[in-house]
């Protein structure tokens, strides 16, 4: 009875650490975005629907985040990393439409030529996906050689 | 397995910050980066070319420097026949620094003229199509670009000669007196050589004057010019051949028949 107590109050205390640096990981994130974002406001004055499309990028990164750090320890939160860099990757492809970036003000037309960061943040996103992979490999092959041991 | 795996990380993470701060930093450096565009001036070349000119001041205030910077401009005509194009290029524009670059068009008015004489003749409008491009911190290409029409006015609008009065000279020529009106809505004043030749009905020369003209633009213009006909060729109707010469354009002969 002692025994169960005990391991469910480790659970407890367990997940309430996970969960408080998911809040940690969240609130640290929003912050470089809240900074980053004082500079790069300009910009939504002139591309519309420029600050919705960052916003919803950070909410479902932030999400993502949250969800991988309480699920830490298991299978699923190398699952969320992968998943986590996929959503960048298309994310970046779909809102960047393929590296062009186009619109028009008045009579004037704006033509930006994001491939090469494109291609960038794509190649550091799929070493983010190596990554996770790598890891849950890892946690396989450590988990394996715990349970044979 | 755990060292590789969390020096990928680090890769990563250093790799990303590095891409992101540079990236906000480019695009946040765009904002000090000023363009002044002076007064447009023409001049007109030795082989008879107009030119115009705009003086643009680049200012980069910027973190980074700014490469391939390019000015261009088409000018077309209704049907999107290329009257002429011109480039300006600037390689790089250094962080603090300012440059001021002149971007040059010219354009040939015999040219125009030899592909549509209306331009002379007849109001219409130009289509201009303006870029302006460059590379942002050298490696983020960026191009702003603008279609336009401005109006074209003919330097010798309405052009007409009126009525043509004859008076005796001596026993052998006529003096003639030919009335030239016409109004200058060029962009340019009009300073030239009007000359005329006068035409029996057998297309035989019977005479022939000229006369200076100069008509500032949006200005109307009223001149006579003499001409000494011999009596023996003249008949009831015949044609004037005009020809213009002036700094910007040669233009002839255009033919108006009288009598």
């Amino acid at each position: 009875m002692a025994d169960t107590n005990n391991d469910f109050k480790t659970k407890v205390r367990n997940f309430t650490f996970k969960a408080l640096k998911a809040t940690v990981k969240g609130i640290l994130f929003y912050g470089i975005y809240f900074v980053l974002w004082m500079f790069l406001a300009s910009i939504s004055e002139i591309v519309p629907g420029f600050q919705q499309m960052v916003e919803t990028f950070v909410m479902v990164y932030i999400l993502l985040i949250i969800i991988g750090e309480l699920t830490s320890g298991t299978i699923f939160q190398y699952f969320f990393n992968v998943a986590k860099a996929l959503f960048v990757i298309g994310y970046l492809i779909f809102s960047l439409k393929g590296g062009i970036f186009g619109l028009t003000f008045q009579n004037v037309s704006l033509m930006v030529d994001l491939r090469l960061f494109l291609a960038i943040a794509m190649l550091l996103s799929l070493l983010g996906l190596a990554k996770s992979v790598l890891q849950a490999i890892n946690y396989m092959n450590e988990k394996a050689e715990y349970t044979r041991i | 397995m755990r060292v590789p795996i969390r020096m990928i990380g680090i890769a990563t993470t250093f790799f990303w910050i590095f891409l992101i701060a540079f990236f906000v930093s480019a695009v946040y450096s765009v904002k000090d980066v000023h363009f002044d565009f002076g007064e447009p001036q023409m001049d007109v070349t030795s082989d008879n070319k107009v030119v115009f000119s705009l003086p643009v001041s680049i200012a980069n205030s910027g973190f980074y420097n700014i490469g391939s910077f390019n000015i261009s401009t088409e000018i077309s005509d209704k049907e999107g026949f290329t009257i002429t194009r011109g480039s300006t290029f600037v390689p790089v524009i250094k962080k603090n620094d300012v440059v001021t670059i002149t971007h040059n068009m010219t354009i040939d008015l015999n040219d125009l003229l030899q592909q549509d004489k209306n331009y002379l003749f007849n109001d219409t409008e130009l289509k201009i199509y303006e870029a302006v491009s460059m590379k942002i911190a050298d490696v983020i290409p960026v191009q702003a670009s603008t279609n336009f029409s401005v109006p074209w006015g003919a330097s010798l609008y309405n052009f007409t000669l009126g009525k043509v009065e004859y008076a005796a000279h001596n026993l052998t020529h006529l003096k003639v007196v030919v009335l030239i009106t016409f109004e200058n809505r060029a962009f340019f004043d009009l300073v030239g050589n009007v000359q005329i030749q006068m035409y029996n009905s057998t297309d035989i020369l019977v005479g022939e004057g000229q006369t200076n003209v100069e008509a500032h633009h949006n200005s109307p213009y009223h001149g006579y010019l003499e001409l000494y006909v011999s009596i023996a060729g003249m008949t009831e109707s015949g044609h004037f051949e005009v020809y213009f010469l002036t700094p910007f354009f040669n233009y002839g002969p255009l033919v108006i028949p009288y009598g």
